[in-house]
């Protein structure tokens, strides 16, 4: 149902982008994949943001491609995490949750 | 920063690798989401249509993994070079007009810049060139003469606004040529100046040594510095010519350095001796003796010039007191020495470069027109492919590139054609007319112009680009036919350009008009003599064989008769003065019985030393009496010929014939040496063909011989194959005397005009060009009018219109921004020709005649230009016409 789904914030596509790569490498369907997986459907990625996402970081040199097999045995494009991606792994999930902390205890409050 | 640059640059090089991965990464994707809802259940053909949803546009997304790839800016840069040739390939004639107004701007003004930059503004090879002062004495009568060279040591010694001052006196020398090791004795310019002279301008000899203090004194030993170019041509360049001795003027002087390559002065000069050296001719110690001196000065740091010439004026009234009999009503004229260099070409240098800026104008209007009715045309392209999705800035960066790679196309061209104008420039302009100036191609000017084009370009360029980038993409599509567009869009902008184009070629074309005139009028003047035919050499006797009178006669006497046995030759004479050099001498008379006038307002005319048969092979007519004979020696009556001038105005109505008069002024030491007045010969233009005749005196070379004397020579057939000839016949005489300034009297007349012949020519290449330009802009501006209206042009025709009235509209349409263009470029030009009067020769800067004649030929090339397009009218079909988009 469309009302399930949220639109990603600002930002945040990088973060699950590197966070799904932090558990192995993974190709881009998978990573849109895993991501609505885990967000029990509620979190869906476009390819149309995906793709070029994927690109921008691998040129930031956060995470690189390398040609792999898939699980039907197809060539895929698969995605890891470099070291400098899991330093800026750990800095946008460390904003992110000071982000929503502050989020919440806004909403808290007010 | 630099693994991102290796990034986008693999990512570029390995572009095609790149593409490819991009495809298989995103087919993947696609493939698997295909199964993926197959697997859920779906029929294929829903899977298919929500897999595709869920892709959206496949090219959107690759172009913008390209983006995030950064691949994007160096691509498209190169993918819009190729593009912007394919454009260009596309439409040839905009290619090519827009090529020529490119280069031809730019080249034009490139050409005459570097001409100013050469002349008027390239630094002079001197220390602090601002801070030197050119100084030479002033009479009310004759207006600027040179310095004494008492006067100027007392200059020097009284003056506190200059730190120093030196002594610059021009002379000739004949250098021998057997005598000193070289082919040809050689006449040779040179100057005698004071220790100081070079130190004050910083210049350093590049081989030996300066002259010292101690050679500012008379009696000093006889040594000389040679020019790099002397040096260069006479002593093959050799180190080891310090020491060397050259005979100069038949005396051994022994050569101390050599000047820098870079070095120049006001004149050309070969040689310089020390100011000693000639300070031990008696005459040259005369305070009354202004010979061919000038006085360089070096202002004291914070003096300003005013200061200085205050404080020189207050010396020359004292020197004035002191010695009336020759400081008498004399002052003192200070000018800056960059002014002094440039002073004969400056006007025409300016009025030129007036007109090169108005061909840089012209061309940018060109270029403007061109991109503006261009751009105009492709509003609907660029609204098309902001529509597909192409971004803003995509699209003005597309334009940029697309001017820069016309515009560098361009500047190519114009690169060749500013060589060739340079060139042709170059061997326009006489070489002794520089002053040593060299003119060579100016890079930063033609950056400069360049630049001005490329700007041009860019605005006019972006227009289109920034009109159809407005949010309202859709009316643009909307307004396909754009039907009735006559006044929208850029309408009227290409208009008011050609109309400015207009204007400016008028300009310039009238300023060609007045300078033709003026050389048809100059070279009309009646000059007083007959140039045709007629050989002009200089001798100059300095060695001192020729110390004496008798000696000098009869060198004369030989060259006469050994010219005029000569087979060719009809005629020869001997005179100094000659009409149209530079040679000049002149002395107060004093006629007998007449009122005596003021010191100051006795008759000042020019003194020629002739040999009889002058004025006959000048073709100077002889009026009244008689020419000189042999028979005119010393020992016979001092007879003179006074010219047409000096008889009307002293002998109005009486016959000067059998009258006397005497050189100087009346004096109680000696008693009067009169002369008789024998002939009146006709007026000549001494001093050139626009200056008015002065009053002119001719005595026989017998009865007062001259060391320098100018040899002419009337042949049967083409004069200048005589030359070779009459050296050997001087040869025979004395081998080493050299002859020098050989020049056809009619070369004499075309240098004497050669700054007007050179501002004609090149205005009327100005003005060509400019009218070139001028109906490329009409014509564009009436063929995109044209292509705009077809649509209008159906619907008339349609309604019974018949081809000649179109044709008449679009003719009408050129006619309005003619005749716009000549009213405003009329008015303009009343202004600005008063600023070329001092060009002008008896043509008044608003003649009508000229203004008309011009107006008439803009009028009839812009009808021409408008008839083209006009034209194609013609071949309009209404059916196809009125479908037209």
């Amino acid at each position: 149902m469309p009302t399930q789904h949220v639109d990603l914030p600002q930002g945040t596509l990088d973060l699950l982008i590197l966070r799904t790569l932090a558990l192995g490498p993974q190709h881009g369907w998978g990573i849109s994949e895993r991501v609505q997986q885990i967000s029990s459907d509620v979190l869906r990625i476009q390819q149309g943001s995906l793709y070029p996402a994927l690109h921008r970081l691998e040129r930031k040199g956060w995470i690189k491609p390398r040609w792999g097999t898939s699980e039907n045995n197809r060539r895929a494009k698969f995605y890891e995490l470099t070291k400098s991606g899991r330093r800026q792994l750990e800095v946008e999930e460390d904003a992110w949750k000071k982000l929503t902390a502050a989020v919440a205890q806004v909403l808290g409050t007010a | 920063m630099l693994s991102d640059l290796f990034f986008r640059v693999r990512s570029l090089f390995r572009r095609k690798a790149v593409e490819t991965e991009l495809d298989d990464e995103l087919r993947f994707h696609f493939e698997q989401q295909l199964a993926k809802y197959v697997n859920s259940g779906l029929t294929a053909r829903e899977a298919l249509r929500r897999a595709r949803i869920d892709f959206g546009g496949l090219d959107q997304v690759k172009e913008e993994c390209r983006e995030a790839r950064g691949v994007h800016m160096m691509e498209t840069v190169f993918q819009d070079v190729r593009y912007g040739l394919r454009m260009l390939r596309k439409s040839p004639g905009f290619t090519a007009v827009a090529l020529l107004t490119l280069a031809l701007g730019i080249g034009a003004n490139t050409a005459i810049f570097s001409v100013v930059y050469g002349v008027l503004l390239r630094p002079l090879p001197y220390q602090d060139p601002s801070r030197l002062i050119v100084l030479r004495e002033t009479t009310p009568k004759v207006g600027t003469v040179d310095v004494s060279y008492p006067n100027f040591l007392d200059w020097r010694a009284q003056s506190r606004a200059f730190s120093k001052m030196a002594a610059v006196s021009s002379v000739a020398f004949n250098l021998a040529g057997p005598g000193s090791g070289l082919d040809q004795p050689e006449n040779i310019n040179g100057a005698a100046v004071s220790s100081d002279f070079l130190s004050m301008l910083g210049v350093r000899p590049m081989l030996g040594r300066n002259f010292d203090a101690s050679q500012d004194q008379a009696g000093t030993a006889p040594v000389v510095l040679l020019s790099y170019p002397l040096w260069q041509s006479h002593f093959g360049g050799a180190l080891n010519v310090l020491g060397r001795t050259v005979a100069l003027d038949g005396r051994s002087f022994t050569i101390i350095g050599v000047l820098p390559p870079d070095f120049r002065w006001i004149e050309k000069i070969d040689l310089l001796e020390p100011i000693g050296v000639k300070a031990e001719d008696p005459d040259f110690n005369e305070r009354g003796e202004r010979g061919d001196m000038v006085v360089l000065g070096r202002l004291v740091p914070g003096v300003s010039f005013a200061q200085a010439r205050a404080e020189m004026e207050g010396i020359a009234a004292r020197l004035a007191q002191a010695y009336p009999g020759t400081n008498d009503q004399f002052g003192v004229e200070l000018r800056p020495i960059r002014e002094v260099f440039v002073s004969d070409l400056r006007p025409a240098v300016l009025v030129l470069s007036g007109a090169a800026v108005f061909v840089l104008l012209i061309a940018c209007a060109n270029v403007a027109n061109l991109f503006l009715m261009r751009g105009a045309s492709r509003t609907k392209e660029i609204a098309l492919r902001i529509a597909v999705g192409a971004s803003r800035s995509r699209i003005i960066c597309q334009i940029l590139v697309e001017s820069l790679v016309l515009a560098f196309l361009g500047g190519l061209l114009s690169l060749g054609l500013a060589f060739a104008g340079i060139r042709g420039m170059a061997r326009l302009i006489p070489v002794d007319m520089l002053s040593g100036a060299s003119v060579s191609l100016n890079g930063p000017v033609l950056l400069f112009a360049a630049g001005v084009i490329v700007l041009c370009t860019f605005v006019f360029g972006l227009a289109p680009a920034t009109h159809s980038t407005k949010p309202d993409v859709q009316s643009e599509l909307k307004e396909s036919g754009r039907a009735m567009s006559g006044s929208i869009g850029q309408g009227r902008m290409p208009g008011v350009l050609a109309i400015a184009e207009v204007s400016l070629a008028l300009i310039l074309l009238v300023g060609a008009g007045l300078m033709m005139k003026s050389l048809y009028r100059l070279l009309s003047v009646d000059p007083g003599f007959r140039p045709d035919r007629v050989l002009t050499m200089n001798m100059s006797l300095r060695t001192a064989q020729y110390a004496k009178d008798p000696a000098r006669m009869n060198f004369w006497q030989q060259v006469l008769a050994g010219v005029r046995a000569l087979p060719g030759v009809e005629a020869a004479a001997l005179g100094t003065v000659v009409p149209l050099t530079d040679n000049h001498s002149r002395s107060d008379i004093t006629l007998e019985g007449m009122a005596l006038p003021k010191p100051g307002s006795f008759p000042h005319p020019d003194i020629h030393i002739v040999s009889p048969g002058y004025v006959n092979t000048l073709g100077i007519p002889l009026q009244r009496g008689r020419e000189f004979t042999d028979a005119d020696i010393g020992t016979a009556p001092q007879v003179a010929m006074i010219n047409a001038a000096l008889a009307q105005r002293y002998f109005a109505h009486q016959d000067p014939i059998g009258k006397r008069l005497m050189f100087g002024r009346p004096s109680a030491k000696r008693a009067p040496e009169w002369i008789t007045i024998v002939g009146v010969a006709g007026d000549t233009k001494l001093y050139g063909l626009a200056n008015p005749a002065r009053l002119e005196v001719y005595v026989p070379f017998r009865q007062s011989a001259s060391s320098d004397m100018t040899l002419i020579v009337k042949s049967g057939t083409e004069p200048a194959a005589l030359t070779s000839a009459i050296r050997t016949a001087i040869a025979s005489i004395d081998k080493e005397q050299p002859l020098f300034g050989v020049a056809t009297m009619q070369q004499l007349v075309d240098n004497s005009v050669s700054t007007r012949r050179i501002t004609l020519i090149l205005l009327g290449v100005f003005g060509g060009l400019a009218l070139l330009l001028g109906a490329i802009g009409i014509y564009g501006v009436l063929a995109y009018s044209v292509a705009q209206r077809t649509h209008e042009i159906g619907i008339r025709m349609a309604l019974g219109a018949r081809g000649g009235d179109v044709v008449h509209m679009i003719l009408a349409q050129g006619a309005k921004i003619a005749g716009a263009g000549v009213l405003i470029g009329i008015i303009a030009s009343f202004g600005l020709t008063r600023l070329m009067t001092k060009l002008l020769f008896s043509v008044s800067p608003a003649d009508p005649a000229t203004f008309a004649a011009v107006a008439i030929v803009l009028v009839l090339v812009a009808l021409l230009a408008s008839y083209v397009p006009a034209r194609r009218t013609l071949r309009v079909d209404p059916m196809i016409a009125l479908r037209h988009e």
